[in-house]
């Protein structure tokens, strides 16, 4: 070995003790895990000493015969396809604001971001409370001007999900403006002086130069918005619980129920590879979405 | 460069105990407490009875929200100073945390816990069929345990003939009454013998006010035991029924209570993740039926402060033609778990937690134990604190489980849990929730 061979193992050596600890980690409590669910997606075990039994495909013949799935797709679908536009769209908007020299933007960008960093049991608590149907301040103000019967929101199985959808926009939407911010500050002047030169005004500068070169940007927000949608349960859970009924109910607190309710391991971990499978798609074909719109950048 | 090499090594070991101590940060403080003897204690005794080799040996038992009820300490105390060889540790967990604590640590396969107290009861069918119990049959035949102690709820734990589990607490139904706001309206407490529609009259005189000062007659709180206990008082049916349709009078009643105003709406408390103690200790009813474990609270709120008005307790009101002093409720059974390595004494601490003295213990603690003697029913009618004249909540005629002990149950309740939910909150009429009920109760049974 050569003094320079030597001097980079050692280099290398060093990269890798610091990647170690976390590798550990991600190996022992992630990737075996994983690895051990596709096996448990085909047998039947009730998580004692008892052995495992195969049962082949029949977990996931089981779940397509299983109205609370069912309903639990549904609604992770719901949830995802009015939470995932309403966060972009929110995000967007308020980093364009943001983003021009205003008297105490760091102030309104702290606000904006904080609901972010706030304790999701209290967040949840707290609009609980402001939705509350009876005395809550929303249903005070909505019939104060003039809404006789506003909605029972937790409820109401039309409403419970609507609330969740509104939550999780207003926590999320600070953490994808400060993702767009940054792109923001990426976009050449020029573009926007060349343009003002040619005559075009606030809106159409926003619609012919910031949202296209946005684009790689919002891809990754639509995916990392998607996955996070499908993977959504904490807000549910403190909330309401998946009820009333099964109105709020999602896919994780469907698996959630099956493994540490009903001790169903093996069909719980069926549908867990269903979720994994519908986010893998979604994923892949954003990602060819992506590679075809962004061409230009 | 060597010593680059150092720091960037130590750093990643302080990083990984970092991380590992982060894990773990808060157990200690709860489960060291119980230890304080200033012993100790062997970490994996070798034997049976390790006395003799003169090292303690150590017993461990699985508690729920240990800080908040003398429950477990009181027996766990009395149990060391019986048998100084041995130390109990209790490994706490909190309430609603309980149960799924208790699955993964007996899935592990772990000789820990040794004792395992069954927070809710129908959980021991599933632990019995996973073999995760050991069977007591035998011991108790050894040692002559008299089962009657029990008033037919030893009997009604067993499994295919068996006893895995005996009772350490009942707890079953009463009516608690604010004596202050019937004084104040000038009608009568509520008797100890009152069918539900008697109850319900009562409960409408009772209310009055109008916005925050309003004093709702009655109380429900959002459990489904809150109806389904009163349909199953006659013991005729049960909540794993083919067709739940036995629950429909009780339903019409907390509807109609609820629209009338006489009890706090359900979507109100639901929503609002209203307690029902709360309620209660700010006078905002008159009465409340709940749990025998009510007592407890009352006295140690009134003592520390937290309201300042005498309460009552009275039997439960019954449907009509069952005998007055029929309730609902429930035992806390205690297991051993197949794997300990202490049965023996293992055993002893079961033995002693369920027998008459350790009944006294749990009564002197204002504890309900599953044996009801006259000694421990004069023993709790005269707490300090308790009602005088509720002495009659204390005498039980016939006991009925809240839940089958089926291993299907938690299944079933979940899914009829989700319709009570429905049906209380308007979304579903009654005809509707309960035919929901019977099909995927059904399936849920199935499966």
């Amino acid at each position: 070995m050569t003094s320079s061979q030597k001097k980079a193992l050692k280099t290398n050596l060093i990269g890798y003790s610091f990647v170690v600890p976390n590798f550990i980690g991600y190996f022992i409590f992630i990737f075996i895990p994983v690895c051990f669910s596709f096996v448990l997606s085909v047998m039947k075990w009730d998580g004692s000493d008892a052995p495992m039994q195969f049962v082949g495909l029949e977990n996931f013949a089981k779940l397509f015969r299983d109205s609370t799935f069912i309903i639990s797709l549904q609604n992770t679908v719901w949830y995802a396809v009015f939470t995932v536009p309403l966060t972009l769209v929110a995000a967007l908007l308020i980093a364009v604001l943001l983003n021009s020299k205003i008297k105490g933007m760091v102030a309104y960008r702290t606000a904006f971001f904080f609901p972010y960093v706030a304790s999701l049991v209290a967040v949840g608590a707290v609009w609980n409370m402001l939705f509350q149907p009876e005395f809550g301040p929303i249903n005070e103000f909505l019939k104060w001007i003039g809404i006789a019967n506003p909605p029972k929101w937790c409820a109401s199985t039309d409403w419970a999900m609507w609330v969740i959808i509104i939550v999780s926009v207003w926590k999320y939407m600070g953490y994808y403006m400060v993702v767009y911010l940054a792109a923001l500050q990426g976009i050449s002047g020029d573009l926007y002086e060349a343009a003002s030169i040619d005559g075009a005004t606030g809106i159409k500068k926003l619609w012919y130069i910031t949202i296209p070169m946005l684009t790689p940007t919002t891809f990754f927000v639509v995916i990392m918005l998607t996955i996070q949608c499908f993977k959504v349960f904490d807000l549910i859970y403190v909330m309401t619980g998946g009820g009333p009924g099964r109105a709020t109910n999602v896919l994780v607190n469907h698996i959630y129920n099956a493994a540490f309710v009903d001790f169903k391991f093996g069909y719980a971990s069926a549908s867990a590879l269903i979720l994994f499978a519908i986010v893998l798609v979604v994923t892949l074909i954003q990602m060819r979405g992506e590679r075809k719109f962004t061409d230009f950048v | 460069m060597k010593k680059r090499q150092l720091t960037a090594l130590s750093m990643a070991a302080v990083m990984t105990a970092v991380s590992l101590a982060g894990c773990g940060g808060s157990e200690p403080a709860a489960t060291e407490a119980p230890a304080a003897g200033g012993n100790t204690a062997t970490e994996a005794p070798a034997a049976d009875g390790g006395a003799a080799s003169g090292e303690k040996v150590k017993l461990t038992v699985s508690v729920w929200d240990n800080s908040s009820s003398p429950q477990f300490q009181c027996i766990a105390d009395a149990f060391m100073e019986k048998n100084p060889d041995v130390d109990v540790e209790l490994l706490d967990t909190q309430a609603d945390e309980y149960n799924n604590k208790v699955t993964v640590m007996l899935a592990g396969g772990d000789t820990d816990p040794d004792v395992i107290m069954v927070k809710d009861a129908d959980t021991q069918a599933g632990m019995q069929q996973k073999n995760q119990l050991l069977d007591l049959t035998d011991y108790i035949a050894k040692d002559g345990i008299d089962l009657s102690l029990y008033n037919g709820a030893a009997e009604q734990l067993q499994i295919d003939g068996k006893q895995y589990t005996l009772p350490f607490r009942r707890d079953w139904y009463m009516l608690f009454y604010n004596k202050d706001l019937f004084d104040a309206a000038g009608v009568e407490y509520p008797s100890d013998d009152m069918t539900w529609d008697e109850f319900e009259a009562l409960a409408k005189q009772m209310t009055s006010g109008e916005g925050s000062a309003k004093v709702y007659g009655s109380h429900n709180h959002t459990w489904m035991a809150m109806v389904a206990n009163w349909a199953i008082q006659d013991g005729k049916n049960t909540l794993l029924a083919e067709d739940y349709s036995f629950l429909k009078p009780y339903y019409e009643q907390a509807l109609r209570m609820q629209d009338e105003g006489v009890v706090q709406s359900y979507a109100n408390l639901k929503t609002g993740s209203i307690h029902y103690i709360s309620v209660f200790e700010q006078q905002q009813c008159a009465m409340i039926p709940m749990g025998s474990w009510f007592v407890a609270t009352l006295l140690q709120d009134k003592k520390d402060g937290k309201f300042d008005f005498n309460w009552g307790v009275t039997k439960i009101p019954h449907p009509e033609g069952v005998a007055a002093g029929s309730t609902v409720g429930s035992v806390t059974p205690i297991a051993i778990n197949a794997k300990t390595d202490v049965p023996d004494v293992a055993w002893e601490f079961v033995k002693f937690a369920t027998s008459e003295e350790g009944a006294e213990i749990l009564a002197d603690n204002s504890v309900f134990p599953a044996i009801s003697s006259d000694a421990v029913i004069d023993k709790l009618a005269s707490i300090e604190g308790y009602p005088e004249d509720g002495k009659s909540a204390l005498e039980v005629k016939n006991f009925v489980f809240d839940r089958p002990l089926d291993a299907k149950m938690p299944s079933v309740r979940k899914v009829i849990e989700e319709e009570h939910d429905l049906i209380m909150i308007g979304e579903e009429d009654i005809d509707t929730g309960i035919a929901n009920m019977n099909q995927r109760a059904k399936e849920a049974m199935e499966e």
